[in-house]
């Protein structure tokens, strides 16, 4: 039986329920950052709290994408083209990159709403390496 | 303030990338030669030498074999210098503007008087990747372990971005975007130092593979090998060396800025506060403050290109005008030598390829051969006065650098 194991420790909520990107928000000016931070990102913060962890939402909008048509090479070849990069924005302001997962491209369309979903990236020959993708919201 | 100016430049002839590291030093040594015997001047005169150093993880045959952390030394030891300052620069592809920018400001603040800034790289083929040893702990490495998201995935993004936001289909920018590679092909091809001297059309472009939708092949530059080396000096001691010297009106800095809504190079995210290209208007705006110009006072461009998007762009940072006008400038083709406002009379980073942190050197040298009216063939017809330079690197390296007729 293959293990499960999130690409890189931190990123998101897992195991879950509920799929969440892991951010952080300065308690004092509201920054907000992705992935969480050890200090504010704010020019004008006068770091006098700590950041903590945030969750941040789980739906945005498309803000701008493309269809990478190349397989990355090795060590990252579980790359496969053609794979959708995107730029989702969340209600928080912030723009965030990461894998799209839709059946068809011509699907995709500016400024629709996405939702976050902890999925497959690939798995070898032990684990199964776990990430997170957004994926259109269907309106029902 | 004291002024100071270019007294001369050299770039190598650019070739494919991989070659050989050792040869690297060679030839950097070879411009930094003919740089200074344009400039009449020996090493032994030099006060600094200042060099960019490719400081990026890459898997590049120049970051793991040529010790470029020490390229000023290296390059000192091979020329000779008797009490010259070394330090070296990094910035990614910013990395000569930005060793240039030190330069100047060492010179003007009168540290310095007669510097050698060079600089040579060699970059690795294809996309770029961290190399294995920086995997885990690298946020680049990170970003395209996770996300596959590479140098011409960000730039694509930008580019639907930018269709978007005017109301355009992306298919109009595709046109666009193979139309400055059309141009800039044609100047590349009458540059002797270029890689690449074919000429190619719109059809060819628009027919070649995409590689991250809207960006097609011939949209993106290829990875080369190339460097240059340029004498820089105080205006008094450069009007002793040359009848022509050419003023640096501007030199400035950017780096990432917060707010900046467009994902920059391998970042997981950005936080929206600004107008998308902020980050890379601002260093033009400084520069346009120091050296008391405005956009209307640029005759001619030349912007670090890795994708025929970024010379798009970079016209409408630093113009600041309505995006739409750029895209009228270049389909009437104002672009060229003949036009309203040539840019990348070089051939750009489209003809030459990029070697990452040398692209400056093909821009200071063009402008400097411009506006002493020395390009031959790709002269541009206009009389000139004052040119700009601008680059962009990774993570939200930026340099722009304002030359000026000073003679």
């Amino acid at each position: 039986m293959k293990k499960e194991v999130p690409i890189i420790e931190g990123l998101f909520k897992w195991p879950s329920d509920k799929p969440q990107l892991i951010g952080s928000r300065c308690p004092k000016c509201g920054s907000i950052q992705f992935p969480k931070s050890t200090v504010c990102n704010n020019p004008d913060c006068d770091h006098s709290a700590a950041v903590e962890e945030y969750a941040l939402s789980p739906e945005g909008t498309l803000y701008s994408y493309t269809i990478h048509a190349y397989s990355l090479r090795e060590p990252f070849q579980y790359h496969k083209g053609p794979y959708v990069v995107g730029a989702v924005e969340l209600p928080e302001g912030l723009i965030v990159v990461g894998r799209i997962n839709v059946s068809d491209e011509k699907a995709l369309q500016m400024g629709m709403k996405l939702r976050v979903k902890i999925d497959k990236l690939y798995e070898d020959d032990e684990n199964i390496y776990l990430s997170y993708f957004f994926e259109p919201v269907i309106e029902k | 303030m004291t002024e100071s100016a270019i007294v001369s430049a050299a770039i190598t002839e650019w070739i494919a990338a991989g070659e050989p590291t050792p040869l690297l030093m060679d030839r950097l040594a070879e411009a930094a030669i003919r740089a200074l015997r344009e400039a009449n001047l020996r090493p032994g005169e030099l006060d600094a030498v200042i060099c960019n150093t490719s400081s990026i993880p890459f898997d590049s045959p120049a970051y793991i074999t040529s010790s470029a952390q020490h390229f000023a030394h290296r390059l000192a030891e091979r020329i000779g210098i008797r009490e010259a300052q070394c330090m070296n620069v990094s910035a990614a592809c910013a990395s000569a503007s930005i060793a240039f920018a030190v330069a100047d400001s060492m010179i003007k603040t009168g540290q310095l008087k007669k510097v050698l800034i060079a600089g040579i790289d060699n970059s690795p083929r294809g996309f770029y990747l961290p190399a294995q040893s920086y995997l885990d702990p690298d946020p680049y490495a990170a970003a395209i372990k996770v996300i596959g998201a590479t140098n011409p995935a960000y730039w694509a993004m930008w580019a639907r971005r930018r269709a978007y936001e005017m109301g355009k289909d992306v298919e109009d920018l595709k046109e666009v975007m193979a139309l400055v590679k059309e141009i800039h092909s044609q100047y590349g091809a009458l540059n002797p130092y270029a890689r690449y001297k074919k000429i190619f059309t719109v059809d060819e472009v628009l027919k070649s593979p995409i590689v991250c939708d809207p960006l097609h092949l011939y949209m993106i530059c290829a990875t080369s090998s190339g460097g240059g080396a340029v004498v820089v000096a105080d205006m008094e001691t450069a009007k002793k060396l040359t009848d022509k010297p050419v003023k640096v009106a501007a030199s400035a800095v950017g780096g990432p800025l917060y707010g900046e809504p467009m994902p920059r190079l391998r970042v997981f995210s950005t936080y929206k506060k600004l107008k998308p290209f902020t980050e890379w208007r601002k260093p033009i705006e400084k520069a346009y403050k120091i050296a008391g110009i405005t956009a209307e006072d640029i005759d001619i461009i030349e912007c670090h290109d890795t994708s025929c998007f970024h010379t798009i762009n970079w016209i409408d940072q630093i113009m600041g005008w309505e995006r739409e006008e750029t895209d009228k400038l270049i389909r009437k083709r104002q672009i060229r030598h003949d036009g309203e406002l040539p840019v990348n009379l070089s051939g750009g980073t489209a003809s030459f390829g990029e070697a990452v942190y040398s692209q400056a050197y093909i821009m200071l040298h063009e402008l400097f051969r411009q506006l002493r009216g020395e390009a031959q063939e790709r002269q541009a017809k206009k009389s000139l006065k004052i040119g700009v330079c601008t680059a962009y690197g990774a993570y939200g390296a930026y340099g722009c650098i304002i030359l000026e007729k000073g003679w």
